[in-house]
C-alpha cells in the first residue's frame, strides 16, 4: 500500500468497484434481454441464479486464500471429492442428508487444512502445494470411486434441486450470498478477519504485531476447502447425482470461474485486500455473461475464449487504473 | 572427474533412475522387450518437451499454465493444415512452431509489457487457446495427417530407439545451448534469480521474460506436434493432462521454483523416473489413475526435500 493512503479510502474504492460491476450487470441484462431470446424468461433466470450460486461459492473459496497472498488450485478436486464423500455416506451408509452434507463440509475443510499445513511447514508457495494436492486428491478420488457416479440418493436430497422461488429465483444463490455475508462480517469485524488481511498485506509486519501468520494461512486454506465442498454439494444437488467428472479432469474447469470472481472484484493477488460484495457481484456478472452468450448460440467454446479474455481485460484495466491513480497497487 | 560427478546435484536422481530400471528389469522381464523400451522412450520424448517447456518459464521466476493449451492448439493447427488445406509436413511443422512461439510471445508481452501476474495471464490464455482450439475443431479430431508424420510417429532409428526422440534431442540441445552458451540464457537466469539486481546491471528484464515465454510456447508447440505424430491424428484433447507433469519433472529435477536456477540433466532424469513409474504401474497392472496420486506425492516430496535442504547449514546445501 502506498504511503499516505488512509485505510478509510478502502470502503470508497470497494463501493466504486461495486457500482461499476452493478452497472455492467444492468447493461448486460438490458443487452441480452434485447438480443438473446428467452434470456429474461423466468426459467432462464432460475437456471442463471442457480449457476450464480455455484460461481459465488467458487469465487469466495479462492478469495479467502488470495486474501493472504496465496491461492488454491485444488478447489475443484476438493469440491468434487467432498461431494463424492457425501454421496457415498448417503448411498452406501444411508446417512441423513444433513449429516452427510455437514460431513462433506468437514471433509473439505480437512483437505484444505492439510494444504495449509504443508504450505506453512514446508515453507513452499501454495501454488505448488495445491498443484500437487489437486493431483493427489483427484487421483485418490478416482481410484476409490472407480470413476463411477453416485446416483442412489435420498428423495429429500434430490428435492433440494427442484426448489424454485417466485418462479425465477434459485435458493442456491441466496445460500451463497448468505455465506458471503458471513465471510464479509468475519473479514471486517472480527479479529480473525483482520489478522487474515494483515497476514496478506505484510506477513512480516503481521508477525511483528503478534499475529500467528502460519495459523491464519492454515485457517484460510481450511475455509477454502469447506467452501469448495459446499460448491461440490451444490453442483451435485443441481445434477441430482455426484459425478466424478463434474469439474473436469483434476477439477481444472473450476479454476477459471474461481479466479474470475475475485480478480474482477478487485481482490489483490498479492494479498491484504479482499472484498466480498464485489466478488459476489463479479460472480453474478460472469454467470450472466456466460448464460447470455450461450443463449445467443455463439457456441460454448467461444464462451470459454470470451471468459479468458474477460479475465485478461480485468487485470489490464486494474493495472491501468492503479497506474493512473498513482497508487502503485496492482494485480 | 569422479569428484565433480559426485558433487552434481542430480546424482541422487541418477541413482534412483538406474535403481528403478534395474528393479523393473528384474521383477518384470517383459520390461526389457524392444517394444516396451520403444514405448518407454516415446513417452520420454514427449514428456521431456513438456517438462522443458515449463522449465524455461520457471527459470525466469514465472510459470506457464497455458502450456498444455498451447500444445493442443498447435497440435490441431498442425494436423488441420495437413488435413484441410493439404499442406505437406515441413511447412506445417514450421507453421506449428511459429504459432507456438507466437502464443508464448503473447503471454510474455502481456506479462512483461503490462507487468501483469504470469499466473493470471496464462490462466486467461489457457482458456482462450483452449476455446479457440475447440471452436475451430468443433472438438472433432483431424484424421488425415501427412503420411510422413504418421510414419515418423511409429518409426525407429535403430532397435528400440524411436524416431520421435530426434526432435526431443534437438530441442534439448538448443535449450542447453541457450542457457549455457548464449548471453540471453544467462540473462533469463539472472532475471529469475533477482529481477531488481538484473535490471540494475543493465539487463532488459522484459526481453528475458518474453524470450523465456517464446521458448516455452515453441516447446509446447513442438510437444503438441510430437503428440500428433504418436497418436496418428490431431486430437483436440492433446495437452489437457500436461499441467501436473510439466511441473513435476522440473521440480523433482531440482529447478528452483523461485527462478534463477535450471538443471537440464536433473529435469531429464526426473522425466525418466516419472516415465519408469508410469510404466511400472502398467506392468504391475495397477490402476493407471494411481499415476496422478504418485505424481502429486512426488512433487510434495521434492519441494519438501528442497526446503529441508535450505534449512541445513551452508556447505551442506549443495548435497
Amino acid at each position: 500500500m502506498a504511503v499516505g493512503r488512509s485505510s478509510r479510502s478502502q470502503p470508497n474504492e470497494e463501493a466504486s468497484t461495486a457500482l461499476g460491476l452493478l452497472l455492467l450487470i444492468v447493461i448486460a441484462f438490458a443487452v441480452f434481454s434485447w438480443t438473446a431470446t428467452g434470456f429474461a424468461s423466468p426459467y432462464n433466470l432460475y437456471t442463471l441464479t442457480r449457476t450464480a450460486g455455484l460461481n459465488v461459492l467458487l469465487g469466495l473459496a479462492m478469495m479467502v486464500v488470495i486474501a493472504t497472498g496465496g491461492l488454491d488450485l485444488s478447489v475443484g478436486a476438493t469440491g468434487v471429492a467432498s461431494a463424492m464423500f457425501a454421496g457415498y455416506l448417503m448411498q452406501d451408509f444411508r446417512f441423513q442428508m444433513v449429516i452427510a452434507i455437514v460431513a462433506a463440509l468437514c471433509f473439505g475443510g480437512a483437505l484444505g487444512f492439510c494444504n495449509g499445513f504443508v504450505v506453512v511447514f514446508a515453507r513452499v508457495h501454495s501454488f505448488i502445494v495445491t498443484l500437487a494436492s489437486m493431483s493427489i486428491i483427484f487421483g485418490a478420488m478416482i481410484v476409490l470411486t472407480k470413476a463411477e457416479s453416485v446416483r442412489d440418493l435420498p428423495a429429500s436430497f434430490l428435492a433440494l434441486g427442484k426448489i424454485r422461488w417466485f418462479g425465477y429465483l434459485s435458493p442456491m444463490l441466496i445460500v451463497s450470498v448468505a455465506i458471503g455475508a458471513l465471510i464479509a462480517i468475519m473479514l471486517r469485524w472480527t479479529d480473525l478477519g483482520r489478522e487474515i488481511l494483515a497476514s496478506g498485506a505484510s506477513s512480516r509486519a503481521a508477525t511483528l504485531s503478534g499475529v500467528r501468520v502460519g495459523s491464519r494461512i492454515i485457517t484460510v486454506h481450511a475455509l477454502s476447502g469447506m467452501l469448495a465442498a459446499a460448491a461440490g454439494v451444490m453442483l451435485s444437488i443441481r445434477n441430482g447425482a455426484m459425478v466424478p467428472s463434474m469439474a473436469g479432469n483434476l477439477g481444472q474447469e473450476w479454476l477459471l470461474p474461481a479466479f474470475l470472481a475475485p480478480v474482477l472484484g478487485g481482490t489483490l493477488l498479492s494479498g491484504g485486500r479482499a472484498w466480498v460484495l464485489t466478488t459476489v457481484l463479479a460472480a453474478l456478472l460472469v454467470t450472466e455473461l456466460t448464460s447470455g452468450m450461450l443463449l445467443m448460440a455463439i457456441g460454448e467454446f467461444w464462451v470459454q475464449f470470451a471468459l479468458g479474455s474477460v479475465l485478461l481485460l480485468a487485470v489490464l484495466l486494474e493495472k491501468g487504473r492503479s497506474t493512473l491513480m498513482g497508487t502503485g497497487e496492482g494485480i | 572427474m569422479a569428484k565433480s560427478i559426485l558433487r552434481q546435484e542430480w546424482l541422487g536422481l541418477a541413482v534412483i533412475a538406474v535403481l528403478g530400471f534395474v528393479v523393473m528389469a528384474t521383477l518384470r522381464p517383459s520390461f526389457l522387450t524392444p517394444f516396451n523400451l520403444f514405448v518407454l522412450m516415446s513417452t520420454f520424448a514427449l514428456a521431456t518437451l513438456i517438462a522443458l517447456g515449463q522449465m524455461v518459464t520457471l527459470a525466469v521466476g514465472q510459470l506457464n499454465l497455458s502450456l498444455g493449451s498451447v500444445g493442443g492448439l498447435v497440435a490441431v493447427s498442425f494436423a488441420g493444415l495437413m488435413d484441410v488445406w493439404h499442406w505437406s509436413a515441413a511447412p506445417s511443422l514450421m507453421a506449428g512452431l511459429a504459432l507456438g512461439a507466437l502464443a508464448g510471445a503473447l503471454n510474455g508481452i502481456l506479462i512483461a509489457q503490462f507487468e501483469l501476474s504470469a499466473f493470471i495471464v496464462t490462466l486467461a490464455t489457457l482458456a482462450m487457446f483452449k476455446g479457440l482450439n475447440l471452436a475451430l475443431t468443433k472438438a472433432q479430431p483431424f484424421y488425415h495427417i501427412d503420411r510422413i508424420v504418421s510414419a515418423f510417429g511409429n518409426a525407429s532409428i535403430g532397435g528400440p530407439i524411436p524416431a520421435v526422440l530426434i526432435p526431443t534431442v534437438m530441442a534439448t540441445a538448443v535449450v542447453a545451448f541457450i542457457f549455457y552458451r548464449l548471453p540471453i540464457g544467462r540473462q533469463i537466469l539472472a532475471v529469475g534469480g533477482n529481477s531488481s539486481a538484473s535490471e540494475l546491471s543493465g539487463i532488459s528484464n522484459k526481453r528475458a521474460v518474453i524470450t523465456a515465454h517464446v521458448m516455452s510456447g515453441a516447446l509446447a508447440g513442438l510437444a503438441g506436434m510430437v503428440a500428433v505424430a504418436r497418436l496418428q491424428l490431431g486430437q483436440p484433447t492433446i495437452g489437457e493432462d500436461w499441467l501436473i507433469s510439466s511441473f513435476a519433472a522440473p521440480v523433482i529435477g531440482g529447478v528452483a521454483l523461485t527462478g534463477g536456477h535450471v538443471s537440464i540433466v536433473g529435469t531429464l532424469l526426473a522425466v525418466v523416473i516419472v516415465a519408469l513409474i508410469t510404466q511400472g504401474l502398467v506392468l504391475f497392472a495397477v490402476d493407471p489413475f494411481y499415476v496422478q496420486l504418485v505424481l502429486g506425492g512426488l512433487i510434495l516430496v521434492a519441494v519438501g526435500l528442497n526446503s529441508l535442504r535450505s534449512l541445513l547449514p551452508i556447505g551442506y546445501s549443495s548435497l
